[in-house]
């Protein structure tokens, strides 16, 4: 299975793989690179399923023919995190695109991980909405993943965008910025689980993706990822049954 | 494999297009390296005709650390300069962490050793003759010192030319001590590394492509420098 | 009256538990040519590298023109500028004969035009005038010999030390050389040569110091032409 270092990052897997390999029988070896490396490999073959949370490109996977049975399993959500003195006030701001705008134009540090991952996307998303075109020193595209995004934003003071989970992991020993803006529906993160489509790669193991797909829709895989917390927080949302 | 051709075609197109992070990035990872390398000469040179020429006590114990220390992992190295200069560390009060300064002190500390180890050898496959004959004519330790550098002047030319090799290849200690930001600290070996995690596999052989060119050319020129000056 | 050039008093030298050389006293009067003659291992290149300031005795004094030697860095450097030693298989640096033969004048900070002068006279008192931009790798063995000893000479040195100078060399190269030799010491130079010729102290009419198993074992005085000189005498080995 490829996945998002966020998503391998929030420790989810660790508690979500052991009930399905035993269910299964199987074993699931996950390879957690930046989101479009996630779905290069689904391109490739080199992996029977999916798990990322970016819409936009996961539908153009599925449109070009390399997945199938694409489903919603859970979101999380995107909070701006920065130092607590906030030296750009963008505490009160009502809006993300809101948010943003003050730093820039303060021009306050602004971390961005510049990878194309989900974070990414969904920052450009924002600026793009605001009108924005995020240039000069203070806006530093440093093309790493979000822990190294967060340790950069804790070193430098600065501001950054990320996805609660990794927050929550980091927060309080590795570092003391803290979330101030939150809760916005723009900065929902939903997260999809797509098998790899046998069709074009008959050597995937269709069978065990599906079954993966299965259990993570399924009340077993459900009830687990509604459960779990990272230093005492919950991380991801579920949809309401349908 | 035909990723491979089609690498080719995308560093041609990029070269020829003067694509702007491509050239910053070209002109960060000559610029770091060229400093990294002229500080380790600096200190690396004389470390290593101090220790070839001189005897004391403990000089074997002192061979074996220099010839260790070119072994050091590049991570770890990376690691402990980053607890230097960050902000939590005794240097930190600079602001050095994540800046093209941070990188070239981290490169330094990786080539001097190999420029000491080269210098060293060089100094013991030198004419054993060559320093009594400058002081039987008269002249000092420094003068006598600096005719043996003349003399051996090919093999230091050898030192450099490996500890530049060693730093403009060299990921892990660019990418940790300056963060890979884009036009400021983003070099070929971590724009490479970033294209990789990205999935953009030619793109990144593009850039690798790019980055031998620019390293090869510099090596020619080095070794030409160096054979233009031989006795 | 001059103090001697050297006087040696109770030098040991020791290589790896042997003892390379062993005089109880030796003195060598300034202003001559002294010989060394001996078979190989006998010591005279022990000798003639204490005699350079290039290697201090295990144990023993040297004196230098009535001065002690403390064998300091700063007084040995002061020294070196007065004594100098042509090596038996000397050391030619990469370069040009020029700068090779300038070497000893720039290292005592000599004018430019002095230097250039000084070069021009060393060359052509060792028959080798105009060599001045030959490459210093590409001589002959005696091209190379003579070389050697006019960077020598261009020191101007109080004492010239020669180890081996004529040993496997054209007979025009040691003719020179034999030649140079004796009419620097007869203007004042103090030179001590090492030599395996036995016939060469008679035909130069000097003092020869003959060692043996690294021991002073004769010494044959040069019929008299030294004033007043006491102190030396026969010494015979100890068998």
């Amino acid at each position: 299975m490829s996945t998002t270092t966020s998503t391998e990052n929030t420790g989810l897997l660790n508690v979500l793989l052991p009930p399905f390999e035993k269910e299964c029988g199987c074993k699931v070896d996950v390879i957690a690179v930046g989101t479009g490396k996630a779905l290069k490999l689904g391109e490739a073959g080199d992996v029977d399923v999916v798990l990322v949370h970016a819409r936009s490109l996961e539908d153009k996977f599925m449109a070009n023919g390399f997945g199938v049975n694409r489903r919603d399993v859970m979101y999380n959500d995107f909070v701006i995190i920065g130092p607590a003195n906030d030296p750009a006030h963008m505490k009160g701001a009502k809006t993300a695109v809101d948010a943003l705008r003050r730093i820039a134009a303060a021009q306050a540090v602004f971390i961005s991980r510049g990878d194309e991952s989900g974070t990414h996307v969904k920052e450009k998303e924002i600026w793009s909405a605001a009108g924005i075109n995020p240039a000069g020193r203070w806006y530093r595209s440093i093309g790493q993943g979000m822990g190294e995004a967060i340790m950069m934003a804790t070193e430098e003071r600065a501001y950054t965008l990320s996805d609660r989970g990794t927050y929550n992991a980091f927060a309080g020993p590795k570092t003391d910025l803290v979330i101030l803006f939150e809760g916005e529906k723009g900065l929902f993160n939903p997260y999809g689980v797509i098998a790899v489509n046998p069709k074009k790669f008959p050597h995937v193991r269709y069978d065990l993706a599906m079954k993966f797909v299965d259990f993570i829709t399924g009340p077993t895989g459900q009830a687990i990822i509604g459960q779990y917390q990272v230093a005492g927080k919950p991380v991801f949302f579920l949809y309401k049954a349908r | 494999m035909g990723f491979i051709a089609e690498s080719f075609r995308t560093a041609l197109s990029l070269i020829f297009s003067a694509d702007q992070d491509v050239f910053a990035a070209v002109r960060t990872s000559v610029g770091v390296a060229a400093w990294s390398v002229l500080l380790a000469a600096v200190f690396g040179i004389p470390v290593g005709l101090g220790v070839g020429v001189n005897q004391f006590p403990l000089k074997r114990v002192v061979i074996v650390v220099l010839n260790s220390l070119m072994a050091m992992p590049t991570v770890v190295l990376g690691l402990l300069v980053y607890g230097l200069v960050s902000r939590q560390g005794p240097l930190g009060g600079r602001g050095l962490l994540f800046t093209p300064n941070a990188m070239v002190i981290g490169q330094t500390l990786l080539a001097v050793p190999i420029v000491a180890n080269y210098t060293l050898s060089a100094i013991k496959g030198a004419d054993s003759r060559i320093v009594p004959t400058a002081l039987t004519l008269g002249a000092g330790s420094l003068r006598s010192m600096m005719q043996l550098t003349r003399e051996v002047r090919f093999g230091i030319m050898a030192a450099v030319i490996a500890g530049f090799g060693r730093v403009i290849s060299e990921v892990g200690v660019a990418m940790m001590l300056g963060g890979n930001i884009r036009w400021y600290t983003r070099t070929m070996t971590t724009a490479i590394a970033l294209e990789t995690s990205k999935g953009e596999f030619a793109f990144g052989l593009a850039l690798g492509i790019i980055l031998m060119v620019v390293s090869f050319s510099i090596n020619i020129l080095l070794t030409f420098m160096q054979e233009s000056h031989q006795p | 009256m001059k103090p001697p050039q050297y006087r040696l008093t109770e030098i040991r030298v020791f290589y790896r538990a042997n003892l390379a050389l062993e005089v109880d006293e030796l003195t060598i009067a300034s202003g001559h040519l002294h010989i060394l003659a001996g078979p190989n291992g006998s010591g005279k290149s022990t000798l003639l590298g204490i005699l350079a300031f290039l290697m201090k005795p295990g144990h023993g004094q040297v004196a230098f023109a009535g001065t002690q030697v403390d064998w300091q860095r700063k007084q040995l450097a002061s020294l070196r500028k007065q004594v100098t030693l042509l090596h038996q298989h000397s050391f030619l640096f990469s370069g040009t004969v020029f700068a090779n033969v300038a070497f000893g004048p720039r290292a005592r900070g000599m004018a430019k035009e002095d230097v250039q002068r000084t070069v021009g006279e060393a060359l052509a008192m060792v028959g080798l005038d105009g060599f001045e931009s030959r490459n210093a790798r590409h001589l002959s063995g005696g091209e190379a010999r003579r070389v050697a000893l006019a960077r020598a000479l261009a020191c101007q040195p109080e004492v010239l030390l020669l180890d081996e100078p004529l040993a496997h060399v054209d007979k025009e190269s040691a003719q020179i050389i034999e030649t140079l030799v004796i009419s620097l010491s007869s203007r004042g130079t103090t030179v001590v040569m090492s030599s395996h010729n036995e016939q060469l102290g008679q035909r130069t009419e000097s003092r020869v110091i003959r060692l043996l198993d690294g021991k002073v074992e004769r010494i044959v005085e040069d019929n008299g032409q030294a004033p007043g000189r006491a102190v030396d005498g026969y010494r015979y080995a100890k068998l």
